[in-house]
């Protein structure tokens, strides 16, 4: 039966290379995503704001994966009459539903790669001290929201019924994740509900690991949360699982998508039990910057009263450690992130810049 | 039970909510024969072999397949048995080989994918997307996952539906082959020439009920409908001068008086002595066609309704 499962994941990533689809919702997209961020959020001036892009179309890449790559496409083999073809065989759901995490996994894992390479190589984004942390909390996300994407296809009746149950999911984890817009935006009465959004628990953790360095240790909640909806995913989509379009399922079993979300739903009434914020940090992490080591080049400088016409602040750890004059120093031998500031103003006062918006863009 | 029954059903009933589609039906299906479940759309076929198949569980009654209960013992029976179903599908992405090459893997024991290819004459379509064949592809095809793990048993579920006549008759031949290696074939169908043709042995269902069961010729004997005679002679007759022939229930002429139909309970005794009157009053004979009571016949006069309704 090992063959069965090998085949299965072998047979689906020919199928996923062969769709034209898939590459576009997989890749395409994501990225397409990933510039339009960098450029709204100014991406090029602020590595935080990079990492924060990085996020944000990971996070879209999971999203679509797990509803769209597995739910929707189960869906799909069950009204094709695909799944009937396998059920007069003698394999179990096991190896589909493996075969389906396996390959949205392989096929997801280079994306993740690229976006972290092109926000480096363009945006110069460092890489991730954690980068393996991140690599297995976005894995494990990926199986998680794949498992809520296969629920929904145990459950919908029909592809009318799926596409509804996909985007009462996906709609609001996309817009009140922080996935596309920043959490911050909303007033706290609205915040309140992200906590109770899986995915802004993926949002954090992925942007806890690619901006403030985190490691996997510092989200236990998160990943803890993934865990058992992981498991309670794969439990219900095999025991609800259908070949047959013919075969209906009770209405009330709807109610099992609710089963795969509590993990989240316990964690959130915690965290507002608790008073914390889901969203351990604000957008342009002022933590994240402060961590860094800039040099900011080609400004105006106004230090405590003097002016310096063109010159350069050195900032490490959010402090400013020491101002050039003239040609900024090399920012490669002082370990520095170089940020060209040419035409704008810096404001220095008790070792701090003042109005940091002009340098890092949005605030 | 006999002992080479391969099926053996008893008292089986299925029953969904308050539509009761298969209402306590019995039959064995002895090994080497091709067995045909006759009968209209919605008359209880499908589901009787979707739960001989393992697919479905039973309301009441008794099934033994290879000697399994297809209901407890599902995945070792669906190891043995190949199944071609009504309606299945594959993705459009996936090529021929590849197709057959995974089945395979669901499988203990397959056959080679090369030579199955090869006898389905698809070994030309072998890289082509399942989603470029044409209709009699697809179903080879079908054919061809059904026999990758070389089953002694196989179902194929009105495996020429849909199919135009060239196609189906090459699903016949194939049909047939299977029989000439004494593969055991449960076929469902609600055509009358392919069950007359291919099956050594049909049940007749209507409304989930057996109506009638034994070979197709049993069968038309059965039959309360008579069997025509109809002669061409190369001069004209009279009706006066045409005796009263044997079990012959009923003599016209045509109005040139060249065609003689008679109708028979006993179509070849009844013919004998035509010919013999004939012969013995020197009229030349230029054609003669006989025409026995059909499967359609015999079910029309069992359920007072026809095939395709």
């Amino acid at each position: 039966m090992t063959k069965a499962y090998l085949s299965l994941i072998g047979i689906d990533l020919k199928l996923a290379v062969r769709q034209r689809a898939v590459i576009f919702f997989n890749y395409l997209f994501p990225l397409i995503f990933f510039f339009i961020f960098a450029m709204v959020f100014r991406a090029g001036r602020n590595p935080g704001a990079a990492a924060y892009v990085v996020t944000m179309s990971v996070t879209l890449g999971i999203l679509g994966s797990g509803f769209f790559g597995a739910g929707i496409r189960a869906i799909q083999e069950r009204e094709m009459n695909i799944l009937r073809r396998y059920k007069v065989t003698p394999i179990t759901p096991a190896p589909l539903l493996v075969a389906s995490m396996v390959t949205g996994w392989i096929i997801f894992m280079p994306l993740i790669l690229l976006v972290l390479t092109m926000a480096h190589v363009f945006y110069a984004m460092p890489w991730p001290a954690h980068l393996g942390s991140l690599l297995l909390f976005v894995s494990l996300g990926l199986v998680a929201f794949r498992s809520m994407g296969l629920v929904i296809a145990s459950v919908a009746n029909s592809m009318q019924e799926g596409t509804i149950l996909v985007q009462l999911c996906y709609l609001p984890m996309m817009f009140l994740s922080g996935a596309t817009v920043p959490i911050e935006i909303f007033p706290p009465s609205v915040r309140v509900i992200s906590h109770f959004i899986p995915a802004s628990y993926l949002v954090e953790g992925v942007k806890g690991m690619v901006l403030r360095g985190e490691g996997i240790s510092s989200n236990w909640n998160a990943v803890g949360a993934l865990l058992i909806a992981t498991a309670v995913g794969l439990i219900l989509g095999m025991k609800l699982f259908r070949w047959e379009k013919e075969e209906k399922i009770n209405r009330s079993a709807k109610l099992w998508i609710v089963a795969v979300l509590l993990p989240f739903v316990l964690l959130g009434a915690l965290q507002v039990h608790r008073g914390e914020d889901v969203n351990k940090s604000s957008f342009f992490d002022r933590d994240t910057q402060r961590k860094q080591t800039l040099l900011i080049s080609g400004a105006k400088i106004i230090a405590d009263g003097k002016i310096i016409e063109s010159g350069s602040v050195l900032v490490q750890d959010g402090k400013v450690v020491q101002i050039f004059e003239g040609k900024p120093p090399d920012a490669a031998s002082l370990k520095a992130q170089p940020i060209d500031a040419s035409g704008k103003t810096i404001v220095v006062s008790k070792g701090e810049i003042v109005d940091r918006s002009e340098i890092f863009g949005l605030q | 039970m006999s002992a080479d029954a391969i099926i053996s059903v008893q008292a089986l009933q299925k029953s969904y909510a308050a539509v009761h589609a298969v209402k306590g039906i019995d039959f064995e299906v002895l090994s080497g024969e091709v067995f045909g479940l006759l009968g209209p759309n919605g008359a209880g076929k499908t589901t009787t072999v979707e739960i001989l198949e393992g697919l479905r569980p039973r309301s009441s009654g008794e099934a033994r397949v290879l000697g399994f209960d297809p209901e407890r013992q599902k995945q070792q029976l669906k190891d043995r048995i190949g199944v071609c179903l009504q309606a299945t599908n594959l993705p459009e992405k996936i090529r021929v080989q590849e197709a057959l090459e995974l089945f395979a893997t669901f499988y203990t024991r397959s056959v080679n994918s090369e030579q199955l290819l090869k006898r389905l004459q698809l070994w030309e379509k072998r890289n082509a997307f399942y989603g470029t064949l044409s209709g009699g592809q697809k179903q080879r095809l079908a054919i061809g996952l059904a026999l990758i793990n070389d089953p002694q048993l196989l179902f194929l579920d009105e495996p020429t539906t849909g199919l135009d006549p060239q196609i189906r008759l090459e699903m016949h031949l194939l049909i047939e082959e299977l029989r000439a290696e004494k593969r055991t074939v449960v076929l469902t169908t609600h055509y009358i020439e392919e069950a007359e043709r291919l099956c050594n042995r049909v049940a007749i269902i209507d409304e989930g009920k057996i109506v009638a069961i034994g070979t197709p010729m049993e069968l038309q004997q059965k039959s309360r409908g008579q069997s025509r005679i109809q002669i061409m002679c190369g001069q004209p007759l009279t009706a006066g001068q045409l005796p009263q022939w044997p079990d012959a229930l009923e003599s016209s002429l045509s109005q040139d008086g060249r065609t003689l139909t008679v109708y028979s309970n006993r179509p070849a005794r009844t013919l004998f002595e035509i010919m013999k009157w004939l012969d013995q009053h020197g009229v030349p004979l230029e054609d003669v066609h006989l025409k026995r009571p059909t499967l359609e016949d015999v079910f029309v006069e069992l359920t007072g309704k026809k095939l395709r309704d």
